[in-house]
């Protein structure tokens, strides 16, 4: 049984080190906003996906967007959406259904000719969508 | 000079209602050796009953109050009964992992009720805040003050000076024996978990009005901090509930205002940790030993 | 299958490192609610090792379970002499000191152009190694239940061998044990270690599983839950912590239809399951119901029975 388990660790090791090739990929850069679409908790969102070195738009990509709330990472997992490319100029809508208000990391899964993740973090209210502001608890006020 | 004394009188305001979250804790912590994670969250959930109040019929402090602290005290029941009550003897975590799970369900379904992130709750007192020397005392800090002052001296003559208390003290001692003397122990427990509710109830009534605002964080604030200053002012200590509560407040007062919030957060904690390492009995605790010996 | 639902497995592959790592705790009878910080130190140390330092994965994944162990035996060691309730908020009240000097630790260098690094509140970003050596998520998958699998077998071997004997006297009577003769203290900081150390392997794990962490993902309500794995699937066997992890994620992900009322249901799902099963669905009487009956179907008794 010792045997077994060392043996599989090994393989284990192996494995990942066998995975090694680095080399640099290119790098996506995303500028985000959402909207709150007509229905509660549902949000419209447009994409426009940049290549950070060149800064030319990365269109022809396959786009999928999903969310997780920071604050229980893994209990409010939102099912990844696909997105569709505006006219191929590298902005993308999609439309995404959360579970609560709050603050959600954004997920752009890309994958294409480029594999790569872009994640941000965006506070969901009813009205409008703005940049999350760390949760802070309720302190106590100066005069 | 003027700042430090600005911010130890502060501190000893809020720490008042820090006081009071730590003997609702203590209470039910020397009843039942066991721990209530779901105080909080039963707090809050009084809480949310007051601010729908608050929006819906434009009430009052007063009602307000009354709101928060039948809510606390229905969720509290609720908590004993499902937790706490049907559990035997030794299963002490699976009681405390219990009231984990139903702190969840009262966080979700207070958020059901009300989604957004914050909601607004009513003032207790409004108009300029009373001058006394170069200092400033804010009027709903005043009130909280005397609230847990008044709160804590009434706990400590009910438990010391009448009968109730008096069998709340035995079955502390020795729930078996107290049982054979004749105690219902079951109504006994009961009876205070409502009670310790009830002043948990009110002290998150004071902090909600002071901050005029209500977020679904408060559940787990409310236990930690409750949790925080009775472990610093000694498990099962009505005076030294109330003593955490003030050292906490005063602690985080300065803290945060030669710091910032984070590291109030930092020291706050480090407090706890260096207390627990050093002198796990707290200030004015009573048998660290025997909790020493405690199976998980 | 699609990236959607190897992700999930994945998610409940690393949460039961933690999983096992409050459970070993537990069989030596303490309960902690920290175990989330070794997680955290995990996540952080393997991301900056490969993002920032460019080790292999490997490495970044040891370092990750090094230093998890490492902060563990520092916070094992002043806590030896607390029980209890008193040891469970001390690991708290750790907890939270690591996850908020984490939002105060910035520690960034400039990689192709980029700032990259932990930058305090908002997190560690672009911990990319996945993306920068072509793993596809079936091979993390892959990778993840491998190593899980290698820590359940030591665990079965654990149970069987003397140092597990051990921890279970430990937890059921601390003075009983030391009076057998028994090194109470040398082998609760073993367990610290070990426990700090899985933690860590996790947190490794999930930093490169999600390319990105932030200090608000290690707050106490992952300590408090991978608490209840344990107690939920049972305390009988490291199966059990696994058990509850499947049951709460798998629940989770199952019943999207009531997805406003998932945790009041769960919620009152455990509390109900507590009240009838206070160490967990795998408890050790069914775990040695289940061995008894093992042991009639199969007589030929296997040889890796350790010595009474």
């Amino acid at each position: 049984m010792r045997f077994t388990a060392k043996t599989m660790a090994a393989v284990a090791m192996l494995a990942l080190c066998s995975l090694d090739s680095a080399y640099a990929q290119v790098r996506a850069r995303a500028d985000i906003s959402c909207k709150p679409a007509h229905q509660t908790l549902q949000y419209d969102c447009v994409i426009k996906l940049i290549d950070s070195g060149t800064n030319e738009p990365l269109s022809g990509l396959t786009l999928t967007v999903g969310a997780d709330m920071p604050s229980m990472a893994g209990a409010h997992n939102v099912r990844p959406v696909a997105a569709t490319e505006d006219s191929g100029k590298g902005t993308y809508r999609v439309r995404i259904a959360l579970e609560m208000r709050g603050d959600w990391a954004l997920q752009l899964n890309l994958s294409g000719s480029i594999r790569d993740r872009v994640v941000k973090v965006l506070r969901f209210e009813d009205d409008l969508v703005g940049e999350a502001v760390p949760a802070q608890k309720p302190g106590l006020h100066r005069h | 000079m003027i700042d430090l004394i600005q911010n130890t009188i502060d501190g000893m305001m809020i720490g008042s209602s820090y006081g009071l979250l730590a003997l609702g804790f203590t209470l039910i912590f020397g009843l039942m050796r066991r721990l209530n994670l779901s105080y909080g969250p039963s707090i809050m959930i009084g809480g949310y009953l007051g601010t729908v109040f608050f929006l819906q019929y434009a009430a009052g402090p007063l009602v307000v109050a009354g709101a928060v602290v039948a809510g606390a005290v229905i969720a509290g029941i609720y908590v004993e009964m499902l937790c706490f009550a049907p559990m035997k003897a030794g299963a002490g975590i699976a009681s405390m992992v219990s009231s984990f799970a139903i702190w969840m369900q009262l966080e979700q379904a207070a958020i059901l009720v009300l989604p957004r992130h914050t909601y607004p709750f009513p003032a207790l007192a409004t108009g300029a805040p009373l001058q006394l020397g170069p200092f400033l005392i804010r009027v709903d800090h005043l009130i909280m003050l005397l609230c847990g002052l008044g709160l804590a001296a009434a706990v400590q003559l009910i438990l010391y000076r009448t009968r109730f208390g008096l069998g709340l003290r035995a079955i502390i001692g020795n729930s078996i024996a107290a049982h054979l003397v004749g105690i219902n122990v079951r109504m006994a427990v009961l009876f205070a978990f409502a009670g310790a509710s009830a002043i948990g109830g009110i002290a998150g009534f004071l902090v909600l009005a002071t901050d005029q605002q209500i977020t679904p964080m408060f559940g787990m604030w409310a236990t930690l901090k409750g949790l925080i200053a009775m472990m610093i002012g000694g498990l099962g200590s009505i005076p030294g509930a109330v003593l955490g509560g003030l050292l906490l407040g005063v602690a985080e007062a300065h803290s945060q205002w030669y710091f910032g919030p984070q590291i109030r957060d930092l020291v706050t904690y480090f407090i706890l940790f260096a207390f627990l390492v050093m002198r796990p009995g707290g200030l004015l605790g009573s048998a660290p030993e025997a909790a020493m010996t405690q199976k998980a | 299958m699609d990236d959607y639902l190897i992700g999930v497995l994945s998610n409940i592959g690393i949460i039961s490192f933690v999983a096992l790592s409050s459970y070993l705790l537990l069989l030596t009878g303490e309960i902690s609610f920290g175990q989330q910080a070794f997680f955290a130190i995990g996540a952080y140390a393997s991301g900056i090792a490969t993002a920032l330092w460019g080790w292999p994965l490997a490495a970044a994944l040891a370092w990750g379970a090094a230093t998890g162990g490492g902060a563990a035996l520092l916070v094992g060691i002043p806590t030896l002499r607390l029980h209890g309730i008193y040891f469970a908020i001390a690991t708290l009240a750790f907890a939270e000191m690591v996850r908020i000097l984490f939002e105060l630790f910035r520690y960034q260098i400039l990689i192709d152009g980029e700032l990259t690094g932990p930058n305090g509140v908002e997190g560690f970003r672009n911990i990319r190694y996945i993306f920068d050596n072509n793993i596809d998520a079936l091979q993390f998958l892959l990778l993840t239940y491998g190593l899980l699998a290698a820590a359940l077998l030591k665990f079965m071997l654990l149970e069987r061998s003397r140092i597990g004997v051990i921890f279970r006297m430990i937890g059921e009577d601390e003075t009983l044990a030391g009076l057998q003769g028994v090194s109470v203290a040398r082998h609760k900081i073993l367990a610290a270690g070990i426990a700090g150390a899985l933690a860590g392997i996790g947190g490794g794990l999930y930093a490169h599983l999600t390319t990105y962490v932030e200090p608000r993902i290690f707050d106490v309500m992952l300590g408090v839950h991978s608490l209840a794995y344990g107690l939920i699937g049972g305390l009988g066997t490291a199966l059990g912590p696994l058990l509850g992890v499947l049951i709460d994620i798998g629940l989770l992900e199952s019943v999207r239809s009531l997805a406003g009322y998932r945790m009041i249901i769960f919620g009152g799902l455990v509390a109900l399951l507590l009240i009838v099963r206070p160490r967990g669905l795998l408890d050790e009487r069914v775990v040695h119901r289940i061995g008894d009956f093992w042991r009639q179907a199969f007589p030929q008794a296997r040889r890796s029975r350790s010595d009474p």
